[in-house]
């Protein structure tokens, strides 16, 4: 028992030493290393006693997830990097214009469970794209959903690897570049194990972890420094306050940061003021980003994919409601960190930290316990994971489920299927991870790219196929041909901007088609043009009508 | 037999009294949804004033005197101070030309203000050596020369421009003054500073912004806490009816249900 307490003070006092000092980067920190170690053991323990036994199990869990788990597993799913680093960037970079994705990342729930979330159960398929070859009775169409599916997947998963590499970064104290490569490898190897076994039951311990990591430095925060600590995500509204209003730095220091800086700012009502103009955002910005990501989100493939893991329609709806409150729960709170952030860098010697891994210097400015800090970082990792590995084996099984199997391949066997996952997961990590090192935005901004793109592509084809059996094969190709080709623009000028490059009508399309919110004119142009071909063509078969009828809508 | 069959479904046009009852939820809580989010925001828009921060309204009042070089102590003081407080302002570090501007205004207004030529020589020799240790790569925040550098400034321009030397607006001055902006206030500079002033320094505020619920601005509370709730709540209200829906139905009841 002796043995027991000295080895265990001593771990304490070791990993206590370890991530001491509040010099923001810094070397390797061991504590946070270790936590984010037990953690990813944690996560493939479980995954190995959750084992998948057949297709059923590995792509829909068996169906037989409850509602309130699914939920966490939707949230899970859902919380990335983006939730848990890039929303508080944006609010802590833009202010007010950062609520937009607050806002757009939620909001789209209610359109996903409204209008789609049982009727996608009822109609009983595995992947998207096999709802969309399916219902459109086209195989080039299931190809060319496949592909979209594994875009989406990889701009998705670039915000990801951002986040990864930051905060791999953060934990290895290497350069970004090494930190990418690395991370990236350990979340290849950890998709590689666990993306065969229980990931949704992971996902649910994930949701754990990645929220309580989150809200302990919230009440420890709030608490130390004097806001309503019993409910942080209300507290923090005194803290918004004193940013508009400015706080006086006091003559006998009382709340001081790591640095020894008095908790004070300068009067800076552009934090919390509407689109305010020294933020370079505007009210059109606010709003096409908002109804992007609404529609993202009721078009992203790993997020409708969910839908498939739950026994029966009904409990598709429910899991929604559950999923959504789950997300909320970290959506409401990540507004702390920016402001809290705000002030406690609002000295001048910190100045503009870097936005993107703001949540984890305010917990270490507010001079937070180092293991505390290190297992918000271990949470953020954690967070970016559990997305990663979904979006790789969401990619990966459009690769070889819907693409190789389906269509280039019929009579693969099951084992040269899993082999083409295998290598898909390998490829997309390969690629992910160079564009990732180019660092085109921040992450929010990378991850809202995929919204616009599944938009533009997924969501009226989901929409119109759900709702309307007049939406042909013709009409949807029509549709996503637009779609797609909205998209295209707007990334050749979000790149030809990014590197310089001045193209005929460079400032139009940038402002119009930005690329975190084309969607806000590609997904109604894309949806009347489905509609328009689809009347002048010949009707959808009687066959799908029925099953829609009779299946679907019953 | 089969083909017989209208299997036409669409959502505007329902033909089983359920999808009609489901129909008309949906379109009210999309309208419900879309008048929160959108029609709020939309309700700010329409309600907002550009509002000047307490720093435009004193720097418009006495740039003219300083611009034509007319301007006396107290306006100059007052000049220095509006300038302070955009430059304590977080989102001006990712503008270095803006900011630019903003210093070289204020390093030129602290250096007029200081009277004999010793004081301004001191005054330069202790901003270069403040550049000096900042532009240090190893710099340590504790070392004992930085701290006496930065606190020499402070010492002398503080009580300068009527602040205090514990002040937020205080410890900016070491790190805003510059050598190569203190004897002259460049004529592009010149040009430039009353619209960076205004960028910085209006909002867009109206009642909805003004009004504190909870300790929030009230827009701000609306969107980042309510409409979150909003949202939830509407799922649930959506999830719930549709249960009900169908156990009115009796369609729970048979064993093949798939709802």
């Amino acid at each position: 028992m002796k043995k027991i307490i000295l080895i265990g003070l001593f771990l304490y006092t070791f990993l206590l030493n370890a991530a001491n000092g509040v010099q923001l980067e810094g070397g390797f920190k061991v504590g946070p290393a270790i936590i984010l170690i037990s953690i990813l053991v944690l996560f493939v323990l479980v995954g190995v006693f959750n084992q998948a036994k057949d297709t059923s199990d590995y792509y829909a869990a068996g169906r037989s997830i409850s509602r309130v788990g699914s939920g966490m597993a939707i949230a899970s799913n859902w919380m990335s990097a983006a939730s848990f680093l890039g929303m508080a960037a944006l609010m802590y970079g833009s202010g007010y214009h950062g609520l937009a994705y607050v806002v757009g990342w939620t909001g789209g729930y209610v359109l996903l469970l409204i209008l789609m979330a049982g009727q996608i159960r009822k109609y009983g398929k595995y992947t998207a794209p096999d709802f969309i070859g399916d219902r459109y009775y086209s195989t080039g169409l299931r190809a060319v959903s496949a592909i979209v599916a594994i875009l989406i997947s990889i701009s998705y998963c670039v915000g990801q690897f951002g986040g990864i590499g930051l905060m791999f970064k953060w934990v290895l104290g290497l350069d970004y570049y090494w930190s990418v490569i690395i991370g990236g490898t350990v979340v290849l190897a950890y998709t590689m194990i666990s993306g065969m076994l229980g990931v949704t039951k992971n996902m649910q311990i994930q949701y754990v972890i990645i929220i309580v990591s989150f809200l302990i430095p919230l009440f420890m925060m709030t608490f130390k420094f004097d806001y309503f600590w019993l409910l942080p995500q209300i507290g923090y509204g005194a803290a918004v306050s004193d940013i508009v209003n400015g706080i006086p730095a006091p003559e006998i220091s009382n709340l001081l940061n790591a640095f020894g800086h008095d908790f004070a700012i300068l009067p800076s009502p552009e934090y919390a003021m509407p689109w305010d103009a020294s933020t370079g955002q505007t009210f059109f910005q606010w709003m096409a980003i908002v109804f992007s990501l609404m529609l993202g989100t009721a078009g992203l493939p790993h997020v409708i994919q969910r839908f498939y893991v739950v026994p029966r329609a009904r409990d598709a709806r429910w899991s929604v409601v559950w999923g959504l409150f789950f997300i909320s729960i970290l959506y409401w709170s990540a507004p702390v960190f920016s402001a809290l952030g705000k002030i406690l860098s609002a000295n001048p010697e910190i100045g503009q930290l870097a936005p993107d891994a703001i949540v984890i210097y305010t917990a270490q400015i507010a001079n937070l316990n180092p293991l505390i800090v290190g297992f918000l970082a271990a949470g953020a990792i954690s967070a970016a994971f559990s997305t990663v590995s979904g979006l790789l084996v969401a990619g990966a099984s459009a690769f070889s489920h819907d693409l190789y199997f389906k269509v280039l391949n019929p009579d693969s066997t099951p084992k040269k299927q899993m082999f083409m996952a295998r290598m898909a997961t390998i490829l997309m990590t390969i690629i992910v991870m160079a564009i990732a090192m180019l660092k085109l935005a921040l992450i929010a901004q990378l991850v809202a790219l995929a919204f616009s793109l599944a938009a533009v592509t997924i969501f009226p084809l989901f929409l119109l196929g759900i709702w309307w059996s007049g939406s042909n094969k013709k009409g949807a190709i029509a549709g996503l041909t637009v779609g797609l080709t909205v998209a295209g623009i707007s990334l050749v000028y979000f790149l030809s901007a990014k590197y310089g490059w001045a193209l005929p009508g460079q400032e139009f399309f940038t402002f119009w088609l930005g690329a975190w919110y084309f969607a806000w004119i590609g997904a109604p142009l894309a949806i009347l043009t489905n509609i328009v071909v689809s009347l002048f063509t010949e009707e959808t078969p009687y066959e799908i009508r029925k099953f829609l009828v009779e299946k679907v809508h019953t | 037999m089969e083909e017989q069959k209208d299997y036409r479904i669409s959502f505007f046009r329902p033909t089983t009294p359920f999808s009609r009852t489901n129909r008309n939820l949906v379109i009210i809580l999309v309208l419900i949804w879309a008048i929160c989010v959108f029609g709020f925001q939309i309700l700010l828009r329409v309600m907002e004033k550009p509002t000047p921060e307490k720093a435009l309204i004193t720097f418009e009042k006495v740039w003219g005197n300083v611009k034509d070089g007319s301007a006396v102590e107290s306006e100059k003081i007052e000049f220095a101070n509006s300038v302070l407080m955009v430059l304590g302002k977080s989102t001006l570090a990712a503008k270095p030309e803006k900011r630019a501007v903003l210093d070289n205004a204020l390093s030129w207004v602290v250096y007029d203000l200081m009277s004999g030529d010793s004081l301004r020589s001191t005054f330069i020799t202790e901003i270069e050596n403040f550049e000096k240790q900042k532009a240090n790569e190893n710099l340590d925040l504790k070392d004992v020369n930085y701290l006496n550098a930065k606190t020499s400034i402070i010492n002398r321009v503080a009580p300068l421009l009527g602040i205090e030397t514990y002040s937020l607006k205080a410890k900016l001055l070491p790190h805003e003054l510059k050598s190569d902006g203190l004897v002259e206030f460049k004529a592009e500079n010149k040009e430039k500073i009353h619209s960076v002033m205004s960028l910085y320094l209006t909002h867009n505020q109206s009642v909805l912004t003004d009004t504190v619920f909870l300790g929030f601005p009230f827009h701000y509370f609306y969107t980042a806490v309510f409409l979150l709730i909003l949202f939830v709540v509407l799922c649930w209200v959506y999830s719930f009816k549709i249960d009900r829906l169908h156990t009115k139905s009796g369609h729970f009841n048979k064993p093949s249900e798939s709802n």
